[in-house]
């Protein structure tokens, strides 16, 4: 009557083991088995162990994927696979990096409209409104005043985004660029909220995308036209490095503030003079923004406020991006930031 | 012992009245419930259809309903890890009658909780390259590898207990319920008939599954945090993150467990099984967590308060004073303060009282969610103005869809499979008759005691 | 008479003009009186730290010290071409001032020495070139976290026991199916 509670003691005597087979006379009697079904005992057995087996491999199915390693000293492959990096002539990896003279920049004040660097790179991109890849801020100085900062994406060389993406589609390159795999992206979003710069933009609704950008080639270098449900930013356009020019944003800047260059060759130019990289930054004090972070990023600045420009520190304000080419297209949607 | 069979006639019955008959009022809350979801469903369309700008998620905050409502569930879902767990480990014996309808929560949770994941992508059609080209380095991936594992373990934990029950309904049905029903029990009982053997088995099994699942359901919840906290936004940047958010899912889900145990309760008569004892019990560990979780806030409140660093000095002034200062003050008063004072006072230390706590609790925890997806996004990375978020209906819709689906589930359980766990209810009141009897041994036949009236 | 002095006349303005003419030429390397020489690495390579050195004496042969000398690249990226700045030096006591330089490129290098000479007004320049062969790489970019310890063996190591371990209870349950033959006891109280 009062049945001792079992403990899970391990003590297996008197019960069967799971390789015993039940005497075939009693799996035929049906009075003394309650199951009509025991004479199909042995097949539906092996139906149940077999489902069990398959319940418990089934997340084995992310094992591949999981044992290959992305770490430091491994060149990471770009997802498109077949592009060979950019190299110097002895077949060096170029490092692109990108130095920006806040010296120089006085958020297009005296050009009297929309920031030119944020408008060669829409144009150039056919970047769907409100994304401005690189984009200028106005920061407060410690003192009184203060000084515009365009910020392309930092291509940080310890990428927060990179490390949270779930499915690789954005991936630091040979080159130091990380770059973003629309094909691959599936829209989670967490890049975003791990990147601290607020660099990266998510196509919320069917982007507008005029005619030329449907003749683009599409590729992870040059992010033309832009898909749905996917991430985009600034990729510090490697493709036209690759060809010996210079991106949208320094051809762009009226002032020449945003140089281009390669760490590996130590070299930078602004598209009027060249410099020595390294000797550059050094002597005149080069900063990386949110450097506590750790993100270590190639983007370097030279502080200053515009006043090799003319640019008063107390003037604020500069003119709001515009979009000029959504005009033409219809079909596509807007939002806000 | 008569009387002994009476009361386990009488609990069997039951446990069976749900499958043997039903109301019109079911198919009333069924049809509800559908129409909700469903109503859900036509809003996912055209999110489906216009892309996620259909929401009021934008750049500068890329997260809001759908991952809150997210983490939400995955935190309810610990309500069976707690209770079938927890006490079992700890052998607490008032906790057999609710112990199947919290399995079966952590189930449906889980369900919910990855539906709301797949619903925020912005390719949902590719949600299967999370499984092609999954990253061990992400912790959407610890994510996706912890609920399958935990959702696994709990189908499992749901199932092996429940072993008996199915041989008991697999007996006590035949004949008088449709075929496909029969077949179901009869292959679920897996040839179960209460031999030692069996009874050994399923012993060691659910010794195994009842340490088992209490490391899961803790590394769940905890790389549920991760997702935030392994980024770099001011309010998302504490260690405590891990730690705070198990002890907040398993606070949501006593609450939700009060709640549906306290409904389940009334509409199918389970008040001799679930007394005013487990709700009291449940009150008081309600209580405790909800001081848990009130010490865990004036750890992350006043250690980045005392210190106002850049950014944490903005979180502050947007929760207690700004833009989510309604939210997070109910969030404290109602959700944490609220539970601890009416378990409190004699007044309101009653089922009723308790189920209005749970209530609090269940709305206020969505709420804490929501807040620190939310504010944690909005503080300002780079000097621009802070932006705003509201969602829209169709995100209020597919909540409702969501929350829906959870009742509907819950609902559909109840009329398919035992909702309270027989023998382990018959074993436990077994145990305590015969402790009474030890005690009074000169009185022979002592009616048996309904089981709530034992302290 | 008057031929012949319009004729000396004229030789003497011929000379005077070759004169004026090779002083003028010579002026580099004679005019302020400062000697130049300069040494330039033989062989070089991407990523050596090699001298560039430069020799500054006065026409008397004494050492000219204390002369910043700046170095200045001949470099060409994207399009663009132009001097960059790569270093300073100053001439010791003997003289010589030497930038220790790594060459980052391959192929001809041509350096630009700009020294302002004691006593002129003018900043000078001397050309140098010099080689240099190529290298391996210096710069890498590092991507992705990198946790000692922490790696996919482990993660599987951990996930692969709790999934055992749900396998050996799936086990269990084969074990209560195949039990279901056994006699089930007199008594029919308890989990039936």
């Amino acid at each position: 009557m009062d049945r001792p509670i079992d403990r899970p003691t391990g003590d297996r005597a008197g019960e069967l083991s799971p390789g015993q087979i039940v005497p075939p006379e009693r799996a035929a009697t049906p009075e003394s088995s309650p199951r009509p079904w025991a004479a199909t005992i042995p097949r539906r057995r092996l139906l149940r162990m077999l489902g069990l087996g398959a319940l418990s491999v089934a997340p084995m199915s992310v094992l591949p994927e999981l044992l290959r390693t992305v770490g430091p000293g491994r060149p990471v492959e770009p997802v498109e696979g077949s592009r060979k990096p950019a190299t110097t002539r002895d077949g060096r990896i170029r490092q692109w990096t990108m130095i920006i003279d806040l010296r120089s920049c006085d958020g297009c004040q005296s050009v009297g409209g929309p920031p030119r660097c944020t408008a060669a790179c829409i144009e150039g991109h056919l970047a769907p409104e409100p994304m401005e890849w690189i984009e200028v801020y106005e920061q407060e100085l410690a003192g009184d005043g203060t000084r515009f900062v365009p910020t392309p994406c930092q291509q940080c060389q310890n990428p927060p985004c990179v490390n949270v993406c779930p499915v690789g589609a954005t991936f630091s390159t040979p080159e130091g660029t990380v770059l973003i795999d629309q094909d691959r992206c599936i829209g989670c979003r967490i890049c975003m909220a791990a990147c601290p710069y607020d660099r990266r933009f998510f196509n919320w609704g069917e982007p507008p995308i005029p005619p030329a950008a449907l003749l683009a080639d599409y590729s992870a270098e040059h992010q033309v036209p832009a898909r749905k449900g996917t991430v985009m930013k600034c990729d510090l356009c490697p493709d036209m490095a690759r060809a010996g020019t210079l991106p949208y944003c320094v051809q762009g800047c009226p002032n020449d503030a945003i140089y281009y260059g390669d760490l590996e060759e130590d070299i930078a130019t602004n598209g009027r003079v060249v410099v020595a990289a390294s000797r550059f930054l050094a002597e005149n004090d080069a900063f990386r923004q949110r450097e506590e972070l750790g993100t270590k990023p190639r983007v370097y600045y030279i502080p200053g406020h515009g006043e090799a420009v003319g640019r008063d520190v107390l003037s604020p304000g500069r003119a709001p991006t515009e979009w000029p080419w959504t005009e033409i297209v219809d079909g596509g949607v807007t939002w806000q930031r | 012992m008569a009387t002994l069979s009476g009361w386990q006639e009488r609990l069997e019955e039951t446990a069976l009245a749900p499958v043997r008959r039903t109301s019109s009022r079911f198919w009333a809350l069924v049809a509800a419930e559908v129409a909700i979801l469903g109503w859900g469903l036509y809003a996912y369309s055209f999110q489906l259809r216009d892309g996620l700008v259909v929401t009021g998620m934008r750049d500068r905050i890329s997260w809001g309903l759908y991952i809150a409502t997210f983490v939400f569930f995955i935190g309810i879902s610990h309500a069976g890890t707690l209770i079938s767990a927890i006490l079992r480990v700890s052998q607490a014996r008032w906790r057999t009658p609710v112990t199947r309808i919290a399995e079966f929560i952590t189930v449906v949770a889980l369900i919910c909780g990855a539906a709301f994941v797949i619903i925020d992508l912005g390719r949902p059609d590719r949600v299967l390259f999370v499984f092609i080209y999954g990253r061990w380095q992400s912790p959407i991936i610890w994510d996706v590898l912890a609920i399958t594992t935990y959702l696994t373990a709990s189908i499992v934990y749901l199932f092996v207990p429940m072993i008996p029950d199915l041989a008991l309904f697999r007996d006590r049905l035949k004949g008088r319920t449709s075929r496909w029903r029969a077949w179901l029990y009869r292959s679920l009982a897996i040839g179960w008939n209460g031999n030692v053997g069996q009874r050994r088995s399923l012993a060691a099994a659910i010794g195994v599954l009842m340490i088992l699942i209490m490391p899961i359901a803790v590394s769940v919840h905890t790389v549920v945090s991760w997702i935030f906290a392994m980024t770099l936004r001011v309010p998302w940047n504490s260690a405590l993150f891990g730690a705070f958010f198990v002890a907040g899912a398993i606070f949501s889900g006593i609450a939700i467990l009060i709640v549906v145990m306290a409904i389940l309760r009334r509409a199918y008569k389970l008040h001799e099984y679930v007394t005013e004892k487990q709700f009291l019990y449940l009150g008081y560990l309600l209580a405790a967590f909800a001081a848990i979780m009130i010490y865990a806030n004036i750890n992350e409140l006043l250690i980045h308060g005392y210190k106002l660093e850049e950014g944490a000095g903005f979180h502050l002034r947007q929760l207690f004073l700004n833009d989510f200062a309604p939210l997070f003050w109910f969030y404290l008063i109602g959700g944490l303060f609220g539970p601890i004072a009416i378990v409190l006072f004699p007044a309101t230390r009653n089922t009723r009282g308790i189920v209005a706590a749970a209530i609090l609790v269940t709305v206020a925890m969505w709420i804490e969610r929501y807040v620190i997806v939310v504010s944690g996004l909005r503080v300002p990375l780079m000097p621009y103005a802070p932006a705003d978020y509201a969602p829209t209906w169709v995100e209020w819709s597919i909540l409702a869809g969501g929350l829906a689906l959870f009742a509907l589930l819950i609902t559909l359980f109840t009329k398919l499979f035992p909702i309270i766990a027989v023998w382990e209810v018959a074993e436990d009141h077994e145990a305590t008759v015969s402790a009474f009897e030890v005690t009074s041994p000169a009185v022979p036949e002592m009616p048996a005691p309904s089981g709530g009236t034992y302290s | 008479m008057n031929a012949t002095i319009r004729q000396t006349v004229r030789a003497a303005l011929v000379l005077v003009a070759v004169g004026a003419l090779t002083v003028a030429l010579a002026a580099p390397a004679v005019a302020s009186h400062v000697t130049v020489r300069t040494s330039m690495p033989s062989a070089g390579a991407v990523g050596e730290i090699v001298p560039l050195a430069i020799d500054l004496h006065t026409p008397g042969g004494a050492p000219l010290s204390g002369t910043m000398v700046t170095y200045y690249l001949h470099m060409s990226f994207a399009g663009v071409e132009g001097h960059a700045l790569i270093g300073r030096a100053v001439t010791d006591d003997a003289g010589v001032a030497s930038l220790r330089y790594q060459p980052r490129t391959t192929g001809l290098h041509q350096v630009r020495m700009d020294y302002l000479a004691p006593g002129a007004t003018t900043v000078e320049s001397v050309v140098a070139t010099f080689d240099v062969a190529g290298g391996t790489q210096l710069v890498r970019s590092a991507g992705g976290i990198d946790i000692p310890g922490i790696n996919p063996g482990l993660l599987m190591l951990v996930l692969g026991s709790v999934w055992l371990i749900l396998l050996r209870v799936s086990f269990r349950l084969v074990a209560i199916a195949r039990a279901g033959g056994a006699d089930v006891p007199p008594e029919g109280d308890g989990p039936r």
